[in-house]
């Protein structure tokens, strides 16, 4: 793992997704840097990379691919330092220095995957602020790179399901497909409308509205908190890109019926029904029995 | 009925000589009504006010036709073809803007029409008597007579076989009909809740002994190997054959299954005489439950891996997979059914689920010849 | 005038509608009972039109109900969809759910007309409901309206079953799992359950007939039972005609309003189109039921966060409250779902029926009333309702306690086991507080009654005392006390309720008042000299004689 062929190439062997196009072949520190930009700019440039950049060097990234190695994900050693420095600094007072965790306070991150830890960190839901039934999302505490860094020494230290490099999304004919399968699996909990919902005292399945398609395979795939694991012998890659696609395509989709009124369904609809329908009726009422004398 | 409130109607002749206001508040004073206040809002005619008033309705009549121009219009030019996201989904505004300029179509008739009746026409009060007064007594004490001296014209209470022989006539033309419609609904019931399509059939599947095999719903079989620890998988038996009523095992409602693999450290307290239903049999790792909830059944299927609690999203039942699925909260009283699973060998070598038997009760929701 | 009268030849009417009129008479004898019809008078309260808004939505229904069947196909029978929507192009579903998706997505201007058939449906039983608190709160139910009360009952209870069988047509995955629970429901009645369940279903659930069956119910059967319903719910007000609030010329033996024509006519019309639109502009800018986001049913799928629409959502609650108690007898089972479904509905919809009966016999009240009462007046009766919509919101709550839970970040068993005990709870103290209001209302109405109306003026007695002055509202006795009784209308409280009110009203025009013209003034400042304008209607151009 440590000593793969791809160090060459520079500290960024590991590249969950987002950023993982053959771009990554001549990274040198000068555009390490400007990766470092404002949230925003990262934003912006993620989203770019997402729907340019993937499509149009989708092939050179193929050949690197396939160059690196079965399951291995290309981790560097300059990322497994740096990622356990980052761990030594924000992880390691919960999960133990040896990563077995502490408890009471974190569990054992032995086996979990550079999967969990790209979920868990990305969508800011580690560093944990407290102790609670569920962590919400929030803002990632950490960029890309030093999510993936932090992901690689984990990954270094104890194995586990790791996020497949290459489009994480399937194209326009596996939406059906992916639809069919997200009602069946993901909808019981996520809702069809991506809703989410509470779960047992406190628990929570979360809304999928902010998930990207590395976050929403790399929890199909490492099952954080109380969402069962969805391994690849169960839903295919190919299934999980199809899943990918039915929700980004279904979220990015306007509503042809007006205001989707949050999409929640019949509850918001009794909440319009009555506080604009049933109050547009007493105005009404109310302006025709007036007297005008 | 005029004589609560004596109004002497006119004569054709003072009709006649009436200009049509009064002649239409004597007819109204005939029935009663009686118009106390009445007041022209534009005694003088032409006044700027009136104008205005008039120029205001008829505002609302053009808005709401042109309106309706502006619909008809966009109904034919307008883009409404859903398509992909991508390029502009101008089509989101074909129904918004239909449904907007109808509403300005009906809403500014609409108002245009109380406009009318509150700016230019006569403001008025009428009273009208509800002549509420009760029937008299003689015209009670004469139908009372009419019904009771055609119920003795017919004979009916002296002859008490034809009232006997009529009723029970008439008790058969009214089931007829319900006989015959519930006649022709009615299906036995049977023991069809008690089985779900896991019932083992050697004619189907010899190779197993008559167990079916278990597989997802892309009918492909299911492995121990497929789920990770924490892992969960809808299942069904595997039977392509149809029911009577068109449905095979994936589309059937009653053999949705839950296969769940425990995490490692997660054991199962099974209920009696069920201990062996989990596989491996001793300290299993995967079970199975139906996944129609035992309350309202719908497809309880909100698993925590890590709590081992499986939530309906109906009615929130919470089971406890760690108690076989015991019901822990909410309105449900039965634990799940737990299917019994069987891994044998198949032809490519890899190991498939099968189930060993049917569910040992019904699944589902309970009913009354449940024991 | 006369000498016109005379070249006419009787029984030739000259005007349009003397013409038509005599056309139909001729036919029908029709001159007097048109009369008495296009005369009769309708009280103008607002709160009396929201039967209106009932009605009015009843007819877009069948409106754009019409519409949809032109579209639809009520059949279970399976196809694969190749429609323009690509999410669900290969997916087998039924031909119900396929015929749905395309009158959103392929009949042009379809979708909008779903949607305005939504919404008015749930408006439709909306009104029906507030229509039905207005007619208790007011005490209109009273003898003779009994029949009228449970004719309405009726009309809500077909209306709630019309609505859920128009819900589960387009077979998707939402109305689906709420078809799964109307069996379960079935099964969980005592010794007939299941074969009731097969025989709605013909087999086990789902079966492939359902979706037809619910169809020509939804359709034919019950729209027709509703339209007879609703014929004889109007002619009973037309019969006993409209109640009304004491007032002057509003006695138990009089009504007072406008006439149907044209005042009325207008007014109502006009509403039947504002009602109209509110439907469009909901159906066209709030999407509803996107079953295209839902998927088609099967039995093996669910959603979290299912919830039935609003009319039934209180029974979704009590069943989501209800606790796990499951009597088993002799073999036998009696599911816990019974309770909250059936017996529950029954119970509240029997005392809802009962309740004019319940109300005479407690009160031994036999007489007839046609006046209203208000709310403040009856504090029992305002009380238990009070209590009893307080009730059917916790339950109304509880059906989408998921929502709520989600939404705030409350726990889910916390919002379970809050609603249980707001629903002990909370209707108690909700007919304490109802009860005590009333009677504060009261006193202070007849507080008014005998001092008279708050001035704000405030005066300094010759013994340095400060007292506000009080407008009496009638004549008073020697030591000043009001001698006015209450009469059960409304008493009025500010300064502003009592006498001409704004001078502001008087000036017509919006931004600007209206300056006439001179002579035109002058004219009316004569008739304003000469009192109210009541004599005026006979003013410069009076309409034309019938015998012209």
């Amino acid at each position: 793992m440590k000593d793969d062929d791809i160090d060459v190439e520079g500290e960024f062997g590991f590249e969950p997704a987002v950023s993982a196009t053959g771009a990554t072949a001549d990274r040198d520190p000068a555009q390490r840097a400007t990766k470092r930009r404002t949230r925003f700019g990262r934003r912006a440039g993620a989203t770019v990379v997402l729907f340019a950049a993937l499509a149009s060097m989708g092939s050179v990234y193929a050949a690197f691919a396939a160059s690196s190695g079965a399951s291995d994900t290309g981790t560097s050693s300059e990322d497994i330092a740096a990622g356990r420095q980052l761990f030594e600094v924000s992880c390691i007072t919960c999960h133990g220095a040896n990563l077995d965790g502490i408890e009471g306070q974190g569990p054992s991150l032995i086996g979990v995957g550079g999967a969990a830890v790209y979920f868990q960190v990305s969508t800011g839901r580690m560093p944990l602020a407290q102790q609670g039934a569920y962590a919400p999302r929030k803002p990632a505490k950490f960029d890309e790179a030093q999510t993936e860094q932090l992901a690689a020494y984990v990954e270094s230290v104890g194995g586990g399901p790791v996020l497949p490099q290459g489009t994480l999304r399937g194209d326009d004919s596996m939406i059906a497909l992916g639809g069919e399968l997200f009602r069946l699996n993901c909808a019981s909990c996520h809702g069809t409308t991506f809703k989410g919902a509470p779960l047992s005292a406190g628990k929570v399945a979360p809304s999928l509205n902010e998930s990207t398609d590395q976050q929403i395979v790399s929890a199909m795939l490492s099952g954080p908190e109380n969402m069962p694991i969805f391994s690849d012998n169960q839903l295919t890659t190919d299934e999980k890109r199809a899943i990918v696609v039915y929700i980004q395509t279904l979220k990015a989709s306007r509503d042809p019926g007006g205001s989707g009124i949050d999409r929640i369904g019949p509850v918001s609809e009794a909440i319009v029904a009555w506080v604009g329908g049933v109050g547009a009726l007493m105005v009404a009422i109310l302006w025709i029995g007036a007297r005008n004398r | 009925m005029s004589d609560h409130a004596p109004v002497e109607a006119p004569t054709e002749e003072e009709v006649r000589q009436m200009t049509p206001e009064e002649a239409m508040i004597a007819g109204a004073a005939t029935d009663d009504i009686h118009i106390v206040h009445r007041r022209d809002r534009f005694p003088i005619r032409g006044t700027k006010a009136e104008q205005r008033s008039e120029r205001g309705v008829a505002l609302c009549f053009t808005i709401s036709a042109l309106a309706g121009v502006a619909f008809i219009v966009y109904f034919i030019v307008g883009k409404w073809h859903w398509h992909l996201p991508g390029t502009t989904q101008s089509f989101a505004l074909y129904t918004p803007i239909l449904g907007g300029t109808l509403a300005i179509m009906f809403l500014f008739f609409g108002m245009g029409l109380v406009l009318w009746a509150k700016w230019l026409m006569p403001e008025e009060e009428a009273v009208q008597d509800r002549h509420d007064v009760p029937s008299t007594e003689e015209d009670k004490l004469m139908t009372e007579a009419t019904l009771l001296v055609g119920l003795e014209d017919t004979g009916l209470p002296r002859r008490g076989l034809i009232m006997r022989t009529m009723l029970l006539a008439g008790g058969a033309f009214a089931t007829v009909p319900l006989v015959a419609l519930v006649g022709a609904m009615i299906k036995k019931p049977g023991d069809r809740l008690f089985h779900t399509l896991f019932k083992p059939n050697p004619d189907m599947f010899p190779s197993s002994n008559g167990m079916v095999p278990i597989v997802y719903s892309d009918w492909r079989p299911v492995s121990p190997d497929d789920l990770e620890p924490g892992g969960i998988a809808t299942v069904f038996p595997g039977v392509r054959a149809k029911t009577p009523e068109g449905y095979d095992g994936v589309t059937d409602a009653s053999s949705p299954t839950l296969l769940i693999r425990l995490r490692p450290g997660q054991s199962v307290k099974p209920r009696s005489g069920q201990a062996g239903y989990g596989w491996p049999a001793n300290g299993p790792e995967y079970l199975a439950f139906s996944k129609i909830c035992t309350h309202a059944g719908c497809p309880a299927s909100l698993y925590e891996q890590q709590t081992g609690r499986l939530l309906c999203p109906c009615h929130q039942s919470q089971f406890q997979v760690l108690e076989d699925a015991k019901p822990v909260f909410g309105p449900a009283t039965r634990s799940l059914p737990k299917l019994p699973l069987a891994v044998l060998e198949g032809e490519d070598g890899r190991q498939y689920f099968y189930a060993v038997h049917d569910y040992p009760e019904a699944i589902g929701p309970a009913f009354w010849e449940r024991p | 005038m006369s000498s016109s009268a005379q070249t006419r030849k009787r029984g030739e009417p000259r005007t349009r509608q003397g013409k038509a009129g005599k056309f139909l008479d001729d036919r029908l004898n029709l001159a007097k009972p048109m009369r008495t019809q296009l005369n009769k008078v309708f009280p103008d309260h607002w709160s009396f039109m929201m039967g209106e808004i009932a009605l009015y939505s009843f007819i877009i229904l069948l409106l754009t109900g019409t519409y949809l069947t032109f579209f639809f196909d009520p059949s279970m029978g399976e196809t694969t969809y190749n429609g323009s929507y690509v999410p669900m192009q290969g997916i087998e579903m039924s031909r119900a759910y396929a015929s749905t998706l395309n009158i959103t997505f392929d009949v042009r201007g379809g979708l909008v007309v779903r949607q305005i058939h939504h919404w008015a449906a749930l408006l439709f039983l909306a009104a029906m409901l507030i229509h039905m608190f207005r007619v208790f709160f007011t005490g209109a139910f009273r003898k003779p309206r009994e029949l009228n009360w449970l004719i309405g009952l009726g009309l809500i209870t077909l209306g709630i079953i019309e609505g859920f069988a128009g819900y589960s047509l387009p077979d998707d995955l939402l109305s689906g799992t709420g078809l799964r629970i109307a069996d379960a429901i079935m099964l969980s009645i005592p010794v007939v359950g299941t074969w009731v369940s097969f025989l709605v279903f013909g087999g086990p659930f789902p079966g492939d007939l359902i979706i037809g069956r619910f169809y020509i119910a939804h359709v034919l059967l019950i729209p027709a039972i509703l339209a007879a319903l609703i014929g004889a719910h109007l002619a009973l007000v037309v019969r006993q005609k409209h109640t009304q609030f004491p007032g002057v010329g509003r006695t138990e033996d009089t009504v007072s309003g406008e006439r149907v024509f044209p005042l009325y006519a207008a007014k109502a019309g006009g509403f039947f189109f504002i009602v109209t639109a509110i439907c469009c502009a909901l159906g066209g800018l709030a999407q509803i039921n996107p079953v295209w986001l839902f998927g088609p049913y099967t039995p093996s799928q669910v959603s979290s966060g299912s919830q039935p629409d609003w009319y039934m959502m209180f029974l979704d609650g009590s069943t989501r409250l209800f606790p796990s108690w499951e009597i088993r007898l002799w073999g036998h089972t009696l599911p816990p779902l019974f309770w909250p479904t059936v017996v529950l509905p029954g119970i509240l919809f029997t005392l809802a029926g009962a309740y004019p009966f319940i109300e005479a016999k407690m009160t031994k009240d036999t007489k007839k009333h046609h006046l209203l009462q208000r709310p403040r007046d009856v504090p029992v009766r305002t009380a238990l309702g009070c209590m009893a919509i307080t009730f059917y919101i916790v339950l109304f709550l509880s059906g989408g306690n998921d929502i709520i839970a989600k939404a705030f970040d409350i726990s889910l068993n916390a919002m379970t086991w809050g609603g249980r005990i707001a629903l002990l709870i909370l209707p108690p103290l909700a007919y304490a507080t109802a009860y005590r209001v009333c009677l504060g209302l009261q006193r202070h109405d007849r507080e008014v009654l005998e001092h008279g109306v708050e001035t704000g003026v405030i005066r300094l007695l010759p013994n340095g005392e400060f007292i506000e002055v009080h407008q009496p509202l009638g004549p008073t006795d020697d030591h000043g006390h009001g001698r006015l009784g209450y009469a059960g209308t409304p008493v009025p409280k500010r300064m502003s309720q009592l006498g001409g009110g704004s001078p502001l009203k008087q000036i017509r025009g919006f931004f600007y008042p209206v300056k006439e013209k001179p002579e035109i003034q002058a004219q009316l400042d004569e008739l304003e000299a000469g009192g109210n304008g009541h004599a005026a209607i006979e003013g410069s151009d009076a309409p034309k004689q019938l015998t012209d």
